[in-house]
């Protein structure tokens, strides 16, 4: 996956907890959707936010590939 | 409610950091300091990673996000006092979780560990007669409406403190290190974990640390009836260190006796629970 | 039935045969639908063995034939498992559960090695066995009060059905779940196909989870 794009998913995941939280705190959502959304999101934001920040920038060291 | 989830994990790691400290200490180790079990997840997260050759990589992948989304669906449910059975229902998934992450990796460690976890699932399914006791002392499985129910009759601790061991023998089971924990036992290396490293080992801490918070609260609010958030808080670090000293105290049991164990507290509950149903 | 799981979000009616989703029914149905696309879209991973005693060890390959066999058979099971989630009546869910049963033992015995075959035989005995309980139950449910449905007898209309009929539920499902008797067997876990083996395991957990909540609902 490239880097931009695990971030742009943890991105979309967090909004969506987000306002999906703001939308059923103002009635706007009901709260049953709220609660799917964050049980979607919640695990998908959380894998491509660490994917984002773990992924390479292509400059590192060849891995030691022992003796 | 996201912030809540945020908080939760990291309270859940927190409380496993102190579970290994009070284990050190007994053991007469100096242990990791508490926080260690937040640095690992961030130190897993921040690692290399990659899908091992031999492994299913949808599965791999996948058994990952559902261990943390079931958590996240056992919060929201002790939140909002949904069904205990959803709530009961998601302990024993989370057996078929950690077998499908041992057997997604292809490696005989990680299969002899998801074997050891249907195992100790099958032991703990009777444990389930402890849901027919609460029906029958309380007339309702709605979290919400036991909770109710205590604040009217006092903890249902003391109504059924049968039910109550049944549960405390599930967190215990629940726990690492601990007696019941033959999924993770070392002779299989890390059990259903060993080929799931860097952020895929990240996201199960995350679960683990869920999972923790969730197993903790869901008990005390089941058993102990709605409390101020800081009691909660509180009685949450001491069940955790009185499940510590459990496990620092029993040694592992070999994965048949383990099972022995279980079954028979779940048969003689079944019999009390069958008994106590004739009475009432 | 609404202390038990959850109060019901929709119902919808086929004549007499009732589905109905809760909480609970919701959450159970959902994961099966989760496990059913897992084992749908991932492919079987390549197991590996260790010789015993020694430090040799071997892959596993499973060939192509095989492994179209044991998907089809985990989609039926997913199938028959979500069936057996939602339905409001007796008689349903047993079909559904003894249909999980069939599925399992289809997936199992699909792999050609003499240990999973044996296992498999054996385990087709005891899910064969199984069905005399739960269709008995069933039909001592209709036949002492009248109807199948669950929600004509969780709401005392019908009166509850008789404890018999839940003992015997509660044995049918314990020898179509494969997870009682089969889940220590090695034999099981022998055979290579993760998404497949899981569904064998998961169907038997959530037959069992929902035989809670009939039994406790009737």
């Amino acid at each position: 996956m490239e880097k931009t794009t695990a971030l742009g998913i943890a991105v979309l995941c967090g909004a969506a907890m987000l306002l999906s939280a703001a939308g059923a705190a103002a009635g706007a959502v009901p709260p049953i959707l709220a609660a799917a959304v964050l049980v979607l999101a919640f695990p998908a934001g959380t894998i491509a936010l660490f994917v984002w920040w773990s992924a390479g920038e292509g400059e590192e060291d060849i891995p030691f590939l022992g003796y | 409610m996201i912030g809540e989830l945020i908080g939760a994990t990291i309270f859940g790691l927190l409380l496993l950091g102190i579970h290994r400290k009070v284990i050190a200490r007994i053991q007469g180790r100096p242990g990791p300091p508490i926080w260690q079990e937040i640095l690992h997840t961030l130190k897993f997260s921040f690692k290399v990673s990659w899908v091992p050759r031999t492994a299913s990589r949808v599965l791999f992948v996948g058994i990952v996000l559902v261990a943390i989304a079931i958590w996240v669906v056992a919060y929201l449910v002790v939140r909002e006092g949904g069904s205990l059975l959803i709530l009961f229902g998601i302990y024993m998934l989370h057996k078929i979780v950690e077998h499908g992450f041992g057997l997604s990796s292809g490696s005989p460690y990680g299969k002899f560990g998801g074997v050891r976890s249907v195992i100790s699932a099958a032991s703990e399914i009777p444990l389930f007669v402890s849901v027919a006791g609460i029906v029958l002392v309380t007339g309702s499985l709605l979290i919400s409406d036991i909770t109710a129910w205590q604040a009217v009759h006092g903890p249902l601790l003391l109504a059924l403190p049968l039910a109550a061991f049944a549960m405390y023998l599930v967190l215990l089971s629940k726990m690492p290190w601990g007696p019941f924990s033959i999924v993770e036992s070392k002779e299989i290396v890390s059990g259903y974990k060993t080929e799931h490293f860097g952020i895929w080992r990240a996201g199960l801490e995350v679960c683990n640390g869920l999972k923790t918070s969730v197993l903790l609260y869901s008990f005390i609010v089941v058993f102990l009836g709605p409390l101020p958030l800081l009691w909660v808080l509180a009685l949450m670090l001491g069940i955790q260190v009185s499940l510590s000293f459990a496990c620092a105290l029993t040694p592992m049991l070999a994965p048949f006796d383990s099972v022995t164990v279980q079954s028979l507290v779940a048969g003689g509950l079944l019999l009390y629970f069958l008994a106590l149903g004739v009475i009432l | 039935m609404n202390s038990i799981g959850g109060p019901p979000l929709f119902f919808l009616e086929f004549g007499d045969i009732m589905i109905y989703f809760s909480p609970y029914t919701v959450a159970l149905f959902l994961l099966a639908l989760v496990f059913t696309v897992l084992a749908i879209v991932s492919r079987p991973e390549n197991q590996v063995e260790i010789l015993f005693g020694t430090d040799a060890y071997y892959g596993k390959e499973i060939d192509v034939p095989e492994m179209r066999f044991r998907r089809f058979m985990s989609i039926a099971c997913g199938l028959a498992c979500m069936g057996a989630m939602v339905t409001g009546d007796l008689f349903d869910f047993t079909l559904f559960v003894s249909l999980v049963g069939i599925c399992n033992v289809g997936i199992v015995a699909a792999v050609k090695t003499k240990h999973v075959q044996n296992a498999a035989f054996q385990y087709g005995i005891v899910a064969l066995t199984a069905t005399v309980p739960l269709f008995g139950g069933a039909a001592i449910a209709a036949a002492t009060t009248g109807t199948l449905s669950m929600i004509a007898l969780g709401s005392g209309l019908a009166g509850p059905a008789p404890f018999i009929t839940r003992a015997a539920l509660v044995l049918g499902v314990m020898g179509e779940g494969m997870a009682p008797f089969y889940a220590a067997k090695a034999e099981m876990f022998r055979a290579p196909g993760a998404p497949y083996v899981i569904m064998c395991s998961f169907s038997s957990l959530l037959i069992f989870l929902r035989v809670v909540e009939v039994v406790l609902t009737i």
